[in-house]
């Protein structure tokens, strides 16, 4: 392995460790509310609502729109990323999921930027302090992966299993499951990231589409409790 | 360019009395000038939000409704405010973009163990708070919140004969364990101390800055 790959390797363990200050920790992406109305789920279930949002929501949108993003970023066309911040924002209809991800989205290229001093993340910060933009999430993580020269497939890899992982630190912190669970849980769901990015990897902006209105009430529903741990 | 607003993190065991701090505090401050906004990590709900909301801008009218936000930390508010105070810091970004006029953003972390410190990026100037209840051993078993903050408040003192806690023990402690930094006893009950603990704040924190509400226009401006 030359000492670019072991650079690339290092850079994806650090955008993916949780470690990696982006505030993903306090996102349940719905979990909570479902374990409100039914303290009873299980390892199964944890693993059928991942699946479905996967499926549904997480890969025809966001991590299409973060492979592009990060493709127009190595293109270093501004406008076009521009287009894809605004496209997924209005996909998100509820507000605690769209300032969440814009959130976290505007920490993270903040972070990446600070050891990298890249000119797009530089650019496409000032665009959302002047609140041209959002800053959505998934489009910042391409931009950062891009800053850091990491390909698609495992960018997307990362975004994916970072997506996984947050649910299930939620699962384990609400004491659905335990730790020895939640490993098992993330080592069941490696086929389905793989197939997913697979699937996704060569797909362009036309083809972003989501459709999981079940999982859109329940975060509504989120939205209006007032006791919670988790901000989604 | 947007200006840093000074910001107070205040840290704490459960019940130590971390909201009723705030609760007291700033309406000392508020009598003086001072705009204060209070951003609140809390473990499982937004509650001692809306309470200091209700409290303090509702039914008092010392600061904006809108001034007090709450923050749900996946049930880590340690790492919220030190690990990974990505959430609290865009929060407040957000704030210091359309509030100017703030002179201090007060971050409240919700309960927490004895460690809990806050990252520098966060917070300017910190105060941890501890409890007479918790026994008067409690200076003395340190813990990086006791000892790191710029001014440790010990609450409830009234409890003291109560509890069997001798406080002459818990202030040698302090000194011991804290060196040269500050320690003050309090109770938020009746408002004992408090007035102790605001002067620490304007004068080591706010740097005895005149409020801005106060500060003279530019002549060219008016």
């Amino acid at each position: 392995m030359s000492i670019e790959d072991m650079h690339n390797d290092l850079a994806m363990m650090q955008l993916s460790d949780s470690f990696f200050p982006t505030g993903l920790y306090a996102n349940s992406n719905g979990l909570e509310i479902i374990f409100q109305n039914n303290k009873k789920i299980t390892e199964i279930e944890i693993i059928q609502i991942i699946q479905t949002q996967l499926k549904q929501q997480v890969c025809p949108a966001d991590l299409i729109v973060m492979i592009n993003a990060l493709k127009f970023a190595n293109l270093k066309e501004f406008e076009k990323i521009l287009e894809i911040d605004e496209k997924i924002n209005s996909m998100k209809n509820i507000k605690e999921t769209r300032d969440a991800s814009r959130r976290s989205g505007i920490q993270l290229a903040k972070c990446v930027n600070e050891f990298l001093n890249d000119e797009i993340l530089e650019k496409y910060i000032a665009f959302c302090k002047k609140g041209i933009i959002s800053g959505a999430y998934c489009v910042s993580f391409g931009l950062c992966a891009s800053a850091l020269k990491l390909n698609s497939q495992k960018a997307s890899l990362m975004f994916l299993y970072g997506f996984i992982t947050s649910i299930v630190g939620a699962a384990s912190r609400m004491g659905i499951i335990d730790h020895i669970q939640s490993q098992k849980i993330i080592h069941k769901l490696k086929p389905v990231i793989t197939q997913m990015v697979t699937e996704n990897l060569d797909k362009s902006t036309k083809d972003i589409w989501q459709f999981a209105p079940h999982f859109e009430i329940l975060q509504m529903h989120h939205e209006k409790i007032d006791s919670k741990m988790f901000i989604t | 360019m947007t200006k840093r607003i000074p910001r107070l993190g205040i840290g704490g065991p459960v019940g130590s009395g971390k909201s009723m701090l705030i609760e007291k505090i700033v309406p000392v401050l508020a009598a003086k000038g001072y705009c204060i906004s209070i951003i609140s990590n809390d473990v499982i709900s937004k509650e001692d939000a809306d309470r200091m909301r209700k409290n303090l801008a509702t039914e008092r009218g010392l600061m904006p409704e809108n001034l007090v936000i709450g923050i749900a930390t996946g049930g880590c508010p340690h790492t919220a405010i030190r690990e990974d105070p990505s959430i609290n810091i865009s929060v407040i970004e957000e704030m210091e973009e359309k509030h100017q006029e703030i002179d201090m953003i007060i971050i409240e972390s919700g309960g927490d163990n004895i460690t809990t410190t806050f990252s520098p990026s966060l917070a300017d100037y910190t105060i941890y708070i501890i409890d007479v209840a918790g026994g008067d051993k409690y200076p003395r078993k340190g813990g990086l919140g006791i000892e790191s903050c710029d001014l440790l408040v010990i609450n409830k003192i009234d409890l003291a004969p109560n509890v069997g806690a001798d406080l002459k023990v818990m202030q040698n402690d302090a000194v011991k364990i804290r060196k040269e930094k500050p320690h003050v006893f309090v109770n938020c009950k009746d408002n004992t101390g408090i007035d102790n603990v605001s002067e620490h704040i304007i004068r080591d924190l706010l740097f005895d800055s005149i409020p801005k509400i106060h500060e003279i226009k530019n002549p060219k401006e008016s």
